[in-house]
């Protein structure tokens, strides 16, 4: 059984939504952890692929959010994504600092809780979009997991990433670009 | 057998996959196959990902909510309790002890406390420079290794001693040490002179050059010369040239300076001790040349020889009297040093003697030290912050490059 995948409105409750208007008080974080904790935790597994290192990161991640929560600025996005770009900092400085090739491959006890109540369909796609972000290259596959996990908007996700609006548009086109060529390859693959 | 949906599938076309699009789709208002199938992969994506251990969500959860109770950024001392409320002595201390970890902090405090010291030191400098310049000789030794008179003491004393006592004649006998010498250099002669500028408002000048003209004559000196001139619209000014009996130099000037506020003072010493002891060296002479004569005087047998002797002998107590002159010039120079009082009338020092004018001038020059302090701390904390903007800007650059490099790791 897959975990609930919360949506982007689920994530955006009222305190959250305040912390875009207003100062980030004890409220707020604390709101913040609780609807994006799983997030973070998801984006850095996935890009980490090591459950020790991500729990690293996640914890790290809102450490540093709350030390600088009184430096949040609000004019140049939401809380979210300033939790993001900050999460993705720590993930790309563990990756650094272990001198460790990213998993090329999500391993299989890492991908997800399929049980088995789960339709045979549904897990033979999601097995197929593991592969193809597995082949995407890493940049890309960081853009991809940025963006899903971190649900952020296209100024956001320039934001975290430290690039311009049109820049990361283009960037996150071409890689699910390349992410649905890849499924189309393996899904052919697989029908061959 | 499966078939994944994928918006634009079979389409070549890269504007299949717009921003908008997709942002719609994601933000739930697109409907339609397309935007159901960009959900679905997103589901799809974040169904991949593990969820969190439970035990570690639950940790971290606790460790946000003390963070949260506590209020306290850095981690919770172990002898506090989590839940107990810090005091506020703690609190203080905690957040001293943050502030001083920081680094950055501390080098900007260090900055400015640098800045602001060497400012207060430069304005300090200048001030003393330009509002009150005192002056004082070098010392009486190397003034005079620098003029080459290096007589010592003893060799000086050593021709006082063959020097004979001036028995007779017109010229009073000359003592070892000109009277009222102040010499700092003990067997030297020196020669004193200081120059002293004092404030006074217009009106008040012809009263303080009376009064330095009565100072000087209670000092057992004299006036030599004096130029005072008063206008009744303009600057008013005195000068006048004082004689001092030279050990008495340093309490007048300090008496000078009690009748008005002292704008400039100086003081120059010359060493004369070669000159003095040419002189002495020239009356030594002359009145052994008189003994020599008085000698051959008491045997002449001739009346020739007399009356050549007689004439040989009143030139020399010319010579005797012209050389004890010359010693006497030399010893005054040296009993009495010049002093030259400038009185400025200008109407600066007028308000210095007035409490409210004086303090109004006070607060004035506060004001511009004030000033002047910071405008030199600004001009080295700016630089020195535009250095730091530009070291910052270039290590946050450079961490943003090593992480970038991160991903491009094969």
């Amino acid at each position: 059984m897959s975990a609930p995948v919360p949506s982007a409105d689920d994530d955006r409750s009222p305190a959250i939504q305040r912390s875009s208007r207003g100062s980030l008080d004890e409220e707020t974080f604390n709101a913040l952890f609780h609807a994006c904790a799983a997030d973070v935790h998801g984006y850095a597994i996935s890009l980490l692929g090591d459950r020790s290192a991500a729990e690293d990161v996640t914890a790290l991640a809102f450490e540093r959010l709350y030390r600088s929560r009184s430096r949040l600025d609000h004019g140049r996005g939401t809380s979210r994504a300033w939790l993001f770009a900050i999460a993705r900092n720590a993930a790309l400085d563990e990756l650094r600092r272990r001198r460790r090739q990213p998993q090329s491959e999500l391993r299989e006890d890492l991908a997800g809780d399929h049980g088995s109540t789960e339709p045979l369909e549904q897990v033979e796609r999601r097995a197929t979009v593991r592969d193809a972000l597995a082949a995407l290259p890493m940049r890309e596959r960081e853009v991809v997991l940025l963006k899903f996990h971190g649900q952020l908007t296209n100024s956001e996700l320039a934001r975290a990433l430290g690039i311009g609006e049109s820049n990361a548009g283009t960037r996150l086109h071409r890689a699910l670009t390349r992410l649905r060529e890849e499924c189309m390859r393996l899904d052919r693959r697989e029908v061959a | 057998m499966r078939i994944i949906s994928f918006p634009g599938h079979g389409e070549t076309d890269p504007e299949d996959v717009s921003s908008a699009e997709l942002e719609a789709a994601l933000d739930g208002d697109g409907i339609g196959p397309v935007a159901e199938s960009w959900r679905e992969l997103r589901t799809d994506v974040r169904a991949l990902a593990p969820p969190m251990d439970p035990e570690f969500e639950r940790r971290l959860a606790e460790r946000i909510a003390e963070r949260s109770a506590a209020r306290r950024p850095r981690t919770v001392s172990p002898v506090v309790s989590p839940e107990a409320p810090p005091s506020r002595g703690s609190r203080r201390r905690d957040r001293w002890a943050g502030w001083l970890h920081r680094p950055a902090r501390l080098g900007a405090a260090a900055a400015v406390a640098f800045a602001l010291v060497a400012a207060v030191a430069i304005v300090a400098g200048t001030h003393q420079r330009g509002s009150s310049s005192v002056e004082r000789p070098a010392s009486s030794q190397s003034l005079g290794t620098s003029q080459g008179a290096v007589a010592t003491a003893g060799s000086r004393n050593g021709a006082e001693a063959k020097a004979p006592p001036v028995a007779a004649g017109p010229a009073e006998p000359v003592t070892a040490e000109p009277p009222g010498v102040e010499s700092p250099a003990p067997g030297r002669v020196q020669q004193l002179a200081a120059t002293i500028t004092l404030a006074a408002s217009p009106s008040e000048v012809q009263a303080t050059a009376d009064r330095v003209a009565r100072l000087t004559v209670g000092d057992g000196g004299f006036v030599q010369n004096s130029h005072v001139q008063v206008q009744t619209a303009g600057t008013s000014e005195a000068n006048l040239t004082l004689r001092l009996p030279s050990a008495k130099l340093g309490a007048a000037l300090n008496s000078l300076g009690q009748l008005a506020p002292v704008r400039a003072e100086s003081q120059s010493l010359q060493d004369i001790t070669n000159s003095y002891d040419a002189a002495r060296q020239r009356l030594a002479d002359a009145d052994a040349e008189r003994q020599a004569l008085l000698r051959a005087l008491s045997v002449a047998s001739t009346q020739g020889q007399i009356d050549s002797l007689r004439e040989q002998l009143s030139q020399a107590r010319n010579a005797i009297a012209q050389a004890h002159s010359a010693l006497q010039a030399v010893s005054q120079r040296a009993s009495t040093a010049e002093v030259e009082v400038n009185i400025a009338g200008d109407g600066a020092g007028a308000s210095e003697g007035l409490t409210l004018h004086r303090a109004v001038h006070d607060a004035g020059r506060v004001l511009v030290v004030t000033l002047s302090v910071l405008l030199i701390a600004a001009a080295i904390l700016v630089p020195l912050a535009l250095l730091f903007i530009a070291l910052a800007g270039v290590r946050s650059a450079w961490r943003r490059h090593r992480r970038e490099r991160a991903l491009d790791m094969p």
